[in-house]
């Protein structure tokens, strides 16, 4: 049933990927007035799009900076997988490897609106990003906690009056994640949500995109929201009980 | 495992989300205005209720953030 769950979501994000990209005005940002090329941005565009020594000299200083942003990166998110030394580094260099590919094939949509940096360097932390998830399952094979909301703040936090109301909350929340959630949007909340997996490893799991994901748990969380509301819980709900 | 957020976080939907996708092609954008001093929620209202409650584009902003203030001024002829 997941499985054919998955396969539908595939489908259905596929559909709803080209939407967004067909017609970027339902959730693109407003475009900003374009200021002029900084001399440094306009010196890597130059490089990167010429040919000869020129252009190799410039694509190996490329690589060399975005492995240090890589290896920067790596070190800076370690904390949260068991994963160390040598397998860092083949993390940092195969997202070098990436990023730079994608970077050099869509150099000709760089327009200028940022540091060619800054533009560059969001290439290296995608792929970072998906990289580690791939080693998270490797150390988080255990099962999924469905009673994860237990450490809730909200819960540990309150006092023995607004505790008990706060229970009432939880439990109706459990029921609606239960009986109002499809398997797939039950699966993606109490993973990403309650148990803080990585969406990318997640998507790597169930074999689709980062956005995908997304989608399904931010369509869970309206559901989640609505069958709250329909029981008599308003937002901010870490006010319910406080009154 | 940490603590978990607040259910209101875990629970966040904004309809003004503009998702991982339209976020991505806008994130450099608003961390340069950010860097600047500016107010970048201001002009990207979705991406920035996108980073409130997307945690793996989150993690991709700070992590821009930080590499963006430590190597965003190198050029090719000084890496």
């Amino acid at each position: 049933m997941v499985k054919a769950a998955i396969s539908a979501l595939r489908s259905f994000h596929e559909g709803w990927l080209a939407v967004t990209v067909e017609n970027p005005s339902r959730v693109s940002e407003p475009e900003p007035a374009r200021p002029p090329m900084d001399d440094v941005s306009r010196a890597w565009v130059a490089g990167l799009t010429t040919s000869g020594p020129a252009h190799e000299g410039c694509v190996t200083a490329l690589h060399g900076l975005l492995l240090r942003v890589a290896r920067h990166e790596v070190a800076r998110r370690s904390g949260s997988l068991r994963v160390q030394g040598r397998e860092l580094e083949d993390i940092a260099q195969q997202a070098t490897d990436d990023s730079l590919m994608a970077i050099r094939s869509k150099i000709a949509s760089f327009r200028g609106d940022s540091r060619f940096t800054t533009w560059a360097y969001r290439f290296v932390m995608f792929e970072v990003s998906t990289k580690m998830g791939r080693h998270f399952w490797r150390d988080h094979r255990a099962t999924l906690d469905e009673d994860a909301w237990e450490q809730m703040p909200d819960l540990r936090s309150s006092s023995p009056d607004q505790h008990s109301v706060h229970r009432e909350l939880f439990a109706a929340l459990r029921r609606a994640i239960d009986q109002d959630l499809t398997a797939l949007q039950r699966r993606v909340f109490v993973a990403i949500a309650l148990n803080e997996v990585p969406m990318d490893a997640f998507a790597r799991e169930l074999g689709t995109s980062r956005n995908a994901i997304y989608k399904t748990l931010f369509d869970a969380r309206r559901k989640l929201r609505a069958s709250l509301s329909a029981a008599g819980y308003q937002p901010p709900f870490s006010a319910v009980g406080s009154q | 495992m940490s603590e978990l957020p607040s259910m209101d976080s875990l629970l966040a939907a904004d309809s003004v989300d503009a998702g991982c996708a339209a976020g991505f092609e806008a994130l450099h954008r608003y961390v340069e205005e950010e860097l600047a001093g500016g107010q970048p929620a201001v002009a990207h209202p979705g991406l920035a209720a996108h980073l409130a409650s997307c945690p793996a584009c989150r993690a991709d902003y700070l992590g821009l953030v930080e590499a963006t203030e430590i190597f965003g001024e190198a050029g090719p002829s000084t890496t």
